[in-house]
């Protein structure tokens, strides 16, 4: 049992340091591609594949700057803030039949309080660096986080709603393939919802280069902006997951293994995210904030209704 | 500052509410080194959340004495610097000074080089178009556009490398015509680089300019209105995108412009989408004109491209004054020669330096984000502001 | 990114004694052969920050786009600000007015750093050797690694440059590093210094 445990929490915790990284390089290939470049070619000799190792290996030796005018334990406890909340989601989510952590029989409303935390991280960076940049990172951070909040939790309880239960192993259980179409709005509202919530392009205004700098992360240098940058990357493998368990059916799937499944619709959610950041210009913040309130919160209502109705005349 | 207060409480997110709250307002210095300004532009704001109250652009950071340097360097040498301010439209700017110079003289040009000058200038107009209609979109977010105009700017340097040897300073000017004799089959590779630039402007366009976040973030922003642009005496596609139809190229013709039928796009809104549109628009004119220039140059009989001059060249005694068309606007030379080898004074006025200063009327009640926008949609260069 | 030293900094530019540059654990303990690996790490991970100030600037962007591409090398452009990056390309005229932000986002940036000096403007002054208010090259006031001549190079000779510069990445050792640049870099008295009087003028 308890060697079980630790399997599980080991298995996890690996998948928890590659996965992001290969969504990482992932992303630089697919970006270079899609530019008409190559991307890294020369770390690790075959393609590049050890960019990111070697961009870990570097953080590492980074002097760690700890601004004057910085908030210093604020300052130096935020990367972890950012980064735990997305492990402690891994744990929670089947990636096949009885693959799971730990079942909790309330996984769903776990994972989206635990994923609002991630974001506090942001926050707290912005707020602590002492530099101006940052704050305004740090506010457009919360507004975003306030905003986005409601629509990812209204499309989620859709899902929870059709299945009856809050387990996410219980979800997909019950998941059946007309589901798709049924849950539709959801899905594309959950999904953007989570865009918005991890700062990724088009809603990547809290960053936003050309205007911030790198917004809350301005005063981050080595292994702490490593760690800024590995959480947004499990942000994606965590967001990705969660789509596909309570939208895409998890481990359902012909032919092959379930937990391949699984990871085949993580990768094409992740693929997505990638192309989106490729593809689209950035929005500016009360564009967002109306995307979520005329937009957003309404489909999800509609969605939520659409479930109810369905559930009560025909199930 | 009062629509400003009211203008406020449109804005769902930051800043709303913060009338009832006592504020503070924050500093901010955009730059001298800040992704945004590509290059080393300052601006100081004063911040009321993120609208911005005040606007203050810093110039200076940039400056080299160009004009002082002219001063010491004689009618040969004066190009390498003149083609070196606006470092994106080199071409434009060594043509203003060799204008001066002949107008001077009294020298007549050999007309092959005055058609291959003006396809020089037009093919240099796309160069610079290119880089602006790709970092325009890398700063409202989008990063991909500008792997597109690098593309084709690759195909068009590659020309322009081969008649000059440089990939931006080209010293292809001289005083009395052009450096040397074309390279065989060049007017070819012209037609043929002209040609592959035109069939994959689409893509460009097609990336960006129909793109609805793009759209949302420009259009209506940034508006710049005609009397603004007298006032400042902003020039080139900015004027224009305002409705301000005025080109050097139809209205007082240099070069072979005046057998060209060039035609001017303008726009009426102002707004940061119309700069842009006016940009693209221009690059479609500009490959129109290079064409024709190659059509006719291809017609034209052998012969010099440029005058013999004398070991020592020194412009008699006066004054004149001219302007070019430039990419990013007007671009003009007032040159004072007393008689000697080297100019006593060759004033420069340049195109962003105007063009700048309307910022300050810009940017007051905009939003940090907008600023970028409008900033990025000025179509300015460091080095013509601050020379 | 408050670029400007305030005044009372300025005032504080005199020679102070800095303590060594406080170092990420690993490289502190590692053993010889783990230097390969730091050296390999450091190589292929140069996240760079441009310091696009003129023509130079353009030939860098061209440098990172499609033709040339030099992030197949590991040069990440992505750090937008001093903070996060590991080398430094001061593309352009350096200005005297412009050169107290230049060295202090070199301070800025996280030990160790490289700055690459492209085009002529910056390794010497270039075609404005003479002018009144252009610095005579950017290694006046930061420590340079590699100097790109040009004017602009071509991004070819910008690869080179960072071909380069990984061939003495993989060579070097770190305290070593430091203790030349200690020793090397200049003083506040020479920051301080009034600018050089140009030449006198060709008549």
């Amino acid at each position: 049992m308890t060697l079980d445990l630790v399997l599980r929490i080991a298995l996890i915790v690996g998948a928890f340091l590659l996965l992001p990284l290969i969504v990482g390089q992932t992303e630089h290939k697919v970006m270079a591609h899609m530019q008409a470049r190559l991307g890294p070619m020369y770390a690790g000799r075959f393609h590049g594949w050890a960019q990111l190792i070697a961009d870990g290996v570097k953080f590492m030796q980074k002097e760690d700057v700890v601004p004057a005018a910085a908030d210093r334990r604020v300052f130096t406890l935020a990367p972890a803030v950012a980064l735990v909340p997305y492990l402690v989601v891994l744990v929670v989510i089947p990636v096949g039949p009885g693959l799971v952590g730990r079942d909790l029989d309330a996984g769903l409303f776990f994972v989206l309080a635990v994923m609002g935390v991630g974001v506090l991280g942001a926050v707290m960076a912005g707020w602590s660096s002492g530099n101006k940049y940052s704050v305004l990172g740090g506010m457009r951070a919360a507004a975003q986080l306030t905003s986005y909040e409601l629509p990812l939790v209204l499309a989620a309880s859709s899902v929870a709603m059709a299945a009856g239960t809050l387990s996410l192993p219980g979800i997909v259980s019950a998941w059946q393939w007309w589901w798709l179409p049924w849950q539709a709005i959801g899905m594309v509202v959950f999904f953007i919802a989570g865009l918005a919530e991890l700062r990724r392009p088009p809603f990547d205004m809290p960053i936003a280069e050309s205007e911030l700098i790198m917004g809350p992360f301005t005063e981050y240098t080595g292994i702490r902006f490593a760690l800024f940058m590995l959480s947004e990357y499990a942000g994606i493998v965590v967001l990705s997951a969660l789509t596909t368990v309570l939208f895409l059916g998890g481990w359902h799937g012909p032919l092959l293994p379930g937990v391949v499944w699984t990871l085949v619709k993580i990768f094409i959610l992740a693929f997505i995210v990638i192309w989106v950041r490729v593809s689209y210009p950035r929005l500016r913040e009360d564009q967002l904030q109306r995307l979520a309130w005329a937009w957003l919160v309404p489909l999800a209502l509609l969605q939520l209704a659409l479930t109810g109705v369905v559930k009560v005349a025909f199930l | 500052m009062a629509n400003v207060t009211e203008n406020r409480e449109q804005v769902v997110g930051i800043g709303a509410g913060a009338k009832e709250l006592a504020t503070e307002d924050m500093v901010l210095n955009i730059g001298p080194q800040h992704p945004s300004t590509h290059g080393v532009l300052r601006l100081r704001l004063t911040l009321d959340g993120e609208r911005i109250s005040q606007a203050e652009p810093i110039v200076g950071y940039m400056h080299r004495g160009a004009e002082k340097l002219f001063e010491v360097r004689d009618y040969r040498q004066i190009i390498v610097l003149a083609n070196r301010h606006d470092w994106l439209s080199a071409f434009a700017n060594e043509l203003g000074v060799v204008l001066a110079v002949e107008r001077m003289l009294g020298m007549e040009v050999p007309i092959r080089a005055v058609w291959t000058r003006t396809l020089l200038a037009e093919l240099n107009r796309i160069l610079n178009h290119l880089m602006f209609l790709g970092s325009y979109p890398l700063e409202v977010g989008a990063i991909t556009p500008i792997f597109y105009a690098f593309r084709e700017r690759e195909t068009l340097q590659a020309v322009m490398e081969e008649i000059s040897g440089g990939r931006m300073h080209y010293m292809f000017n001289r005083v009395g015509g052009l450096k040397e004799e074309l390279p065989q089959g060049w007017l070819d590779r012209v037609a043929d680089a002209v040609h592959q630039v035109r069939t994959r402007l689409p893509n460009l366009e097609n990336l960006i300019h129909g793109n609805e976040i793009f759209r949302a973030r420009t259009r209506g922003v940034g508006i710049l209105t005609p009397e603004a642009i007298m006032q400042y005496g902003v020039s080139g596609p900015i004027a224009r995108a305002s409705g301000v139809d005025f080109d050097l190229r139809r209205d007082e013709p240099y070069l072979a412009y005046g057998e060209l039928p060039v035609k001017v796009v303008t726009r009426q809104e102002g707004d940061c989408l119309a700069r842009f549109e006016c940009l693209l628009d221009q690059v479609k004119v500009s490959l129109d004109l290079a064409d024709l220039c190659v059509d006719r140059m291809r017609g034209l009989p052998q012969g010099p491209v440029n005058q013999r001059l004398p070991k020592v060249l020194k412009v008699p005694e006066g004054h004149t004054y001219a302007w070019t068309e430039n990419p990013l606007g007007i671009n003009g030379y007032y040159l004072v020669s007393r008689g000697e080898k080297t100019p006593w004074r060759l004033k420069l006025r340049s195109a962003s330096y105007n063009n700048i200063q309307a910022l300050k009327e810009m940017l007051p009640g905009q939003l940090v984000a907008d600023m970028i926008a409008i900033l990025g949609s000025m179509f300015f260069v460091v080095g013509d502001i601050d020379k | 990114m408050d670029c400007m030293p305030r005044k009372s900094e300025n005032a504080g530019m005199a020679p102070t004694d800095l303590p060594m540059p406080s170092m990420g654990p690993l490289s502190r303990v590692a053993p010889k052969p783990m230097r390969f690996i730091l050296n390999w790490g450091r190589r292929y991970s140069l996240w760079v920050f441009n310091f696009g100030l003129a023509c130079c600037a353009i030939e860098f962007i061209a440098t990172s786009m499609s033709r040339h591409d030099f992030i197949r090398f590991g040069v990440i452009p992505f750090a937008n600000g001093p903070r996060q990056a590991d080398l430094m390309v001061v593309s352009g005229t350096v200005s005297d007015k412009m050169a107290p932000a230049v060295r202090r986002l070199y301070e800025q940036m996280p030990e160790p750093k490289y700055v690459i000096s492209f085009g002529a403007c910056s390794n010497s002054g270039g075609p404005y050797w003479d002018s009144y208010c252009v610095t005579k090259g950017v290694d006046q006031i930061v420590p340079v690694d590699v100097y790109v001549p040009g004017c602009p190079p071509r991004p070819e000779a910008l690869l080179n440059g960072i071909i380069r510069l990984q061939e003495k990445i993989a060579a070097e050792s770190l305290p070593e590093r430091y203790t030349w640049a200690r020793s090397h870099s200049p003083s506040g008295e020479t920051l301080l210094r009034p600018p050089l009087n140009p030449p006198e003028a060709p008549v």
